[in-house]
């Protein structure tokens, strides 16, 4: 579905990506996990076409999409959940949901669109219950729900999710993963970025580890789960490094 | 079952293309990260990771060779702290000091992987009672095909020190019908059977699967028709990788190479350029997925070719031609690697700084490579009781043993017969 090959990318003078290569196939979930600053968010910002001038290739299916305008993207079926939801918070939750199909709306998909409204009612009947609400006024579970379901609206094939579970409780956290994955049973691929390494790479299939700008490890979530390097780095297991024996020669 | 691991094997060329290069470009950020070893190599010649763009890339780096892994010893390749490593393997290396090898979890499960692989597409499957019969040179071995059988689900005996007539008594009480072993043994235990009247119907031999030295195609021919059996043969460099690397499939025809965790080169020895499919050249091998003991471009001196076409038996994974040679000096000797240097090196021991003059016989005796040492006889060795120059030989004998996982015969020459070859010392007389 995804292929990224050699992907670098800067802000301003700062190299933010540094040779990063990565794929997502279809019906996949795979998570992007590293530190604060690591290039996680820019990942997701490249290939949404919101950052200029990154090189490196960007397949979607067949098509090289990098260098593309965000409106293009979008067409071309990537949407992205950005972090902290900017959802429109004066407007109610459809009105929310109806701009998320907004290119759709230019072409006249009248039935499809209200078929998708049904859809994204039926993952999320908070959301249905609360139609004419101000988004504004929703609890943070509901605004990422919200979020989620405008960039379904635009009926990607492949949802980039960046850090769905920021700032939001535990029981709250689980609700969200527990949608995302059934987002991936009803055939959505997913690429998300994530701070919450355990709770990602629970519900993933492969992940990435990213450091500065660079990916260090990838492998299966149940063997990154497992792995000693991301326990200590990013599931706050007893960090410590050891390098016994370095200097014994 | 034809395949392990059916996805990887049979992968898409493009989709595997795509892996090779995610993993190669990880490993090299971790290898540069955490090896000053690898981090002074590029730096010297000014790269960084990142200019790798593509699997082909690789040959703008730099070689690894048994020489680095001899001089960052014991543990300076490691790419993880040693909390992390759960085995270390050792082997004798072809330098002064002994290669140590580390693995973790992930690197001990990869492994075994592998090494099912080998096995799977050598017809093992989990009713077979499997037995192993290896030299002590090759017990790393033996142990990463222990673990692949029994991740296969076979019945298997690990390896022993039995005499042959102890294995074959075994291989027919407990109706093994999988042999593994090297080339020659198995030659060995056909005369062996001969010599005691055994019937090769007599055993439940379905299959051998061989490692370490080089298939013939002669002695496939006469094992496969002696026994009414497949024989298929892996591939790795024994000193520091395991056996499942490269492996035959049922058609027999050149080793698919497990190209999700290694990438495989072929070069010129003399000066490390790229060869084209059908050219015998140097294998160089780059690991893809290890952890602990990463290994960038490492010169195996093994000879072989790469082959092009494709396989009828489904896998995707590139094959090259069964090693057809060595470069330099480094012998395979029963499938342990060896250089003279290390003989010298025990025999100088024993006699104070004095460098002694010797000349290494290597023969066939019954199929079983044999290591015959022609040492010039001196004074210092030399006593008019025989008892003491016994001892001295005998001495010398379980050194190497120890040190090599080699059993040799030491025997003293005069200089003049010595003279009568004209090769340096140290140098090789190779019957084989």
């Amino acid at each position: 579905m995804l292929k990224i090959k050699n992907l670098h990318a800067y802000y301003g003078r700062i190299k933010a990506l540094d040779n990063v290569s990565l794929h997502v196939r279809a019906g996949e979930i795979v998570c992007l996990i590293g530190a604060n600053g690591a290039g996680k968010t820019t990942i997701l910002n490249t290939i949404s076409g919101l950052i200029p001038r990154a090189q490196g290739d960007i397949f979607l299916k067949e098509i090289n999409i990098n260098g593309l305008p965000p409106e293009k993207v979008v067409a071309a079926g990537i949407s992205q959940v950005p972090e902290g939801r900017q959802i429109f918070g004066p407007l109610t939750v459809l009105e929310n949901l109806e701009l998320g199909a907004y290119l759709r709306f230019k072409k006249k998909e009248k039935e499809p669109i209200k078929k998708d409204l049904e859809w994204v009612f039926e993952l999320f009947p908070r959301l249905q219950e609360r139609m004419k609400q101000i988004a504004g006024t929703l609890s943070g579970g509901e605004q990422q729900m919200l979020a989620i379901g405008r960039a379904l609206m635009a009926r990607p094939k492949l949802l980039l999710l960046d850090e769905p579970s920021m700032g939001l409780a535990p029981l709250v956290v689980k609700d969200i993963m527990n949608t995302v994955s059934a987002l991936r049973d009803s055939g959505v691929t997913i690429l998300m970025v994530e701070q919450n390494a355990r709770a990602s790479l629970k519900i993933s299939d492969r992940g990435y580890v990213l450091e500065t700008g660079r990916i260090v490890l990838q492998g299966n979530s149940e063997d990154l789960l497992n792995d000693n390097d991301v326990k200590r780095a990013y599931l706050g297991k007893d960090y410590k490094t050891f390098w016994e024996g370095r200097d014994l020669a | 079952m034809r395949f392990w691991n059916g996805d990887n094997e049979q992968m898409d060329r493009a989709d595997l293309e795509q892996l090779q290069l995610e993993r190669l470009q990880s490993t090299l950020n971790r290898a540069y990260k955490n090896v000053p070893f690898y981090r002074e190599q590029f730096d010297s010649l000014g790269l960084h990771p990142s200019v790798i763009a593509s699997v082909e890339d690789i040959a703008r780096l730099p070689f690894t060779t048994r020489v680095d892994l001899g001089d960052n010893y014991p543990y300076g390749l490691f790419a993880v702290p040693l909390r992390d490593i759960v085995r270390i393997s050792s082997s004798a290396g072809t330098t002064v000091k002994p290669v140590v090898v580390g693995y973790t979890k992930s690197d001990l499960k990869a492994r075994y992987t592998l090494t099912a692989r080998f096995l799977t597409a050598g017809g093992v499957v989990d009713t077979d009672v499997v037995q192993i019969c290896l030299n002590p040179g090759l017990s790393n071995w033996g142990r990463a095909l222990k673990e692949g059988a029994e991740n296969i689900g076979a019945s298997v005996m690990p390896m022993s020190h039995m005499s042959t007539w102890k294995q074959l008594m075994a291989m027919q009480d407990y109706r093994t019908s999988v042999l593994l072993t090297t080339p020659s043994y198995a030659m060995h235990i056909l005369e062996a059977m001969k010599s005691m009247d055994m019937e090769s119907h007599s055993l439940a031999l379905k299959a051998i699967l061989v490692v370490g030295e080089v298939l013939t195609e002669d002695s496939r021919r006469v094992l496969e028709s002696a026994f009414h059996i497949d024989v298929t043969a892996g591939y790795g460099p024994s000193d520091v990788m395991g056996p499942g690397i490269a492996f035959e499939c049922q058609e027999k025809k050149g080793l698919h190479v497990s190209e999700d965790h290694f990438v495989v080169e072929i070069v010129r020895p003399e000066n490390g350029e790229p060869l084209p499919p059908g050219e015998i050249g140097e294998v160089v091998l780059t690991t893809l997925t290890a952890r602990a003991f990463p290994l960038i471009r490492f010169r195996t001196g093994d000879l072989a070719c790469a082959m092009e076409e494709s396989c009828p038996c489904g896998r995707s994974l590139a094959r090259m031609s069964q090693i057809t040679g060595r470069t330099g000096e480094v012998l395979t000797i029963r499938g342990v690697k060896v250089h003279p240097v290390q003989i010298e090196r025990i025999l100088k021991g024993a006699r104070e700084d004095t460098s002694p003059r010797f000349l290494l016989h290597l023969y066939k005796e019954n199929y079983l490579d044999m290591v015959e040492i022609w040492l010039q006889m001196e004074d210092n060795i030399f006593s008019d009781e025989v008892k003491v120059v016994e001892n001295t030989l005998r001495g010398l004998r379980q050194r190497i043993f120890q040190t090599l996982g080699l059993d040799v015969t030491i025997k003293l020459m005069e200089a003049s017969t010595l003279d009568q070859y004209a090769v340096p010392t140290g140098g090789v007389i190779d019957d084989r």
